[in-house]
């Protein structure tokens, strides 16, 4: 161990409250910073998958002859608008009905194909043609009504759909983005507190070593190594405690956000994202740590000139 | 080894050295003496430059200290070893540490450490002192400490401020008869005191100042 290293787990034992606190408040910055960054990969996931994804279904009139059905079907997949043109008969209709009701098989039990009507299924290649696409197919003579899958809330056009998910997904993004600006601005600070007193107490110490010849890297070596050993346990414990609670919540969200993939549902996906936000948390973590040393440190030295 | 030409420093309007010139050779042991206040330890200062003249120049191996910028500093005292009268050890580190935090400033390889802290804490007597903390330690044994550790990097030149302003006479005696072995062996030192009895028992070149002014060289 360089003598460096040594002198930084020194001070950090003999001071081990400061420490403590130092490294509970990192702690609690590379937490949230982890919530907030699956947070918002969830959101951004979500919009994407309403974005790419948005099923709109065109129910077709109950007399309606096959000839009929096949001559939209293929109109509709030539059409460069539209893609993934699925044809759902009555039967298959009853189906996707009885999955979506099988915690409740008696609601299956009194429906018969017959009053489910056919409907041809597709996606738009972008959202923002959908409006459009849904006008035209309203008009067709077989068409009996045209819904839209992705509805939330109970908005009613698809306009509102998709503003109220940008909404969501910019309120969690700016929000989680100031409150770990906040929390982050907080470390830097109490790291540069710790970092002062330390300088502080040091400053006998310091002075030996100047006047027996140290250059000024040699004096803030040990300062810089102890605010990156802060730092790194700070990210290590948050991202941890983060990645846990994931991992515990995830079973819960994936069932109940079923075909939205607001996390991955592969788990070497998952461990994947959450070693990218380690990655880039050690660092941001790296910076505070160094630029907070280097601060404290400089002026503390401008002091002791 | 040593020059000081023509220096002058003022502090406010307190005159420390009023041009001051004197030399001091390779190899030789010379006292800085003169009444507290007279402007020793203010020498000591420029040498090691933690102190610059108001005019006048300071020569170190034919380099003008003065004129080094900052970042040469620590490289210009790496070449000095130094003992202070109040030892200036380090409170929350070993006596082994204390010697080889030295070694590790001056950017000796790591390697070397344990040989030549060892061989140091032998020179002084501290051997069996080498895990002990500075509060263990007495007075005479802390200054040994501050002697080790000022010898481990082999320095050209040695400057002791009063290394015995705190000690008891056999103590001093001690310390001295350490720095006489240490001359012997080459080394450079220039020493600030105003302990008569060592003087006059050591029989080396005085310098006495007094109000700034050098009275004999």
């Amino acid at each position: 161990m360089s003598i460096h290293s040594k002198t930084a787990i020194d001070a950090i034992k003999r001071s081990p409250f400061q420490a403590i606190s130092a490294i509970f408040v990192l702690s609690l910055t590379f937490f949230v910073a982890t919530t907030v960054a699956i947070l918002v990969y969830a959101s951004n996931k979500s919009l994407s998958y309403f974005e790419t994804r948005p099923q709109i279904i065109s129910f077709l009139k109950n007399d309606t002859t096959v000839e009929a059905i096949s001559a939209l079907q293929n109109k509709l997949s030539q059409d460069i608008r539209i893609k993934d043109v699925k044809y759902v008969a009555k039967e298959e209709a009853l189906e996707i009905y009885k999955k979506a009701t099988e915690d409740n098989p008696l609601l299956a039990e009194l429906v018969s194909p017959s009053i489910f009507p056919a409907s041809l299924e597709f996606s738009v290649t972008d959202l923002k043609l959908a409006e459009e696409v849904i006008n035209e197919i309203k008009n067709e003579a077989i068409v009996e009504q045209v819904g839209f899958t992705a509805n939330i809330g109970g908005e009613k056009s698809l306009g509102d759909v998709v503003g109220r998910l940008k909404t969501i997904s910019r309120y969690v993004r700016f929000g989680g983005i100031v409150f770990v600006g906040v929390l982050a601005v907080t470390s830097f600070l109490v790291l540069l507190t710790i970092i002062s007193m330390r300088m502080t107490s040091r400053k006998g110490e310091i002075e030996i070593l100047s006047l027996i010849g140290a250059t000024p890297a040699f004096v803030r070596s040990p300062i810089i190594i102890e605010g990156v050993i802060y730092a790194l346990i700070g990210v290590m414990i948050g991202w941890t405690l983060s990645f846990i609670s994931w991992l515990y919540v995830s079973p819960s969200l994936l069932s109940y956000f079923g075909q939205i993939p607001v996390i991955p549902k592969e788990p070497l996906q998952f461990f994947i994202l959450f070693a990218i936000i380690l990655g880039v948390e050690i660092v941001v973590g790296f910076t505070i740590a160094l630029t907070g040393s280097l601060i404290a440190v400089a002026r503390s030295l401008k002091k002791a000139r | 080894m040593i020059s000081f030409k023509n220096v002058t420093k003022n502090f406010g309007s307190i005159n420390a050295l009023n041009d001051v010139s004197f030399g001091v050779e390779d190899g030789e042991f010379v006292f800085l003496t003169g009444p507290s206040g007279a402007g020793k330890t203010t020498i000591l200062k420029m040498i090691l430059r933690e102190m610059l003249p108001d005019s006048g120049q300071v020569l170190f191996d034919n380099t003008d200290v003065t004129k080094l910028a900052d970042k040469e500093v620590p490289l210009l005292r790496q070449q000095m070893g130094i003992v202070f009268q109040d030892f200036k050890v380090l409170s929350e580190r070993t006596v082994f540490e204390n010697v080889e935090v030295a070694l590790a400033v001056s950017d000796v390889s790591q390697e070397e450490w344990s040989k030549r802290v060892s061989h140091v804490l032998k020179l002084v007597g501290l051997s069996s002192r080498s895990n002990l903390f500075p509060s263990q330690l007495s007075g005479g044994e802390l200054q040994r400490v501050s002697l080790a550790r000022a010898l481990v990097i082999n320095p050209k030149l040695i400057l002791a401020d009063e290394p015995t302003g705190n000690l008891d006479w056999k103590t001093a005696e001690g310390i001295m008869e350490l720095l006489e072995k240490i001359n012997k062996e080459g080394k450079t030192i220039i020493m600030a005191t105003h302990h008569e009895g060592i003087i006059k028992h050591a029989k080396h070149r005085i310098i006495n100042i007094d109000d700034g002014i050098i009275t004999n060289k």
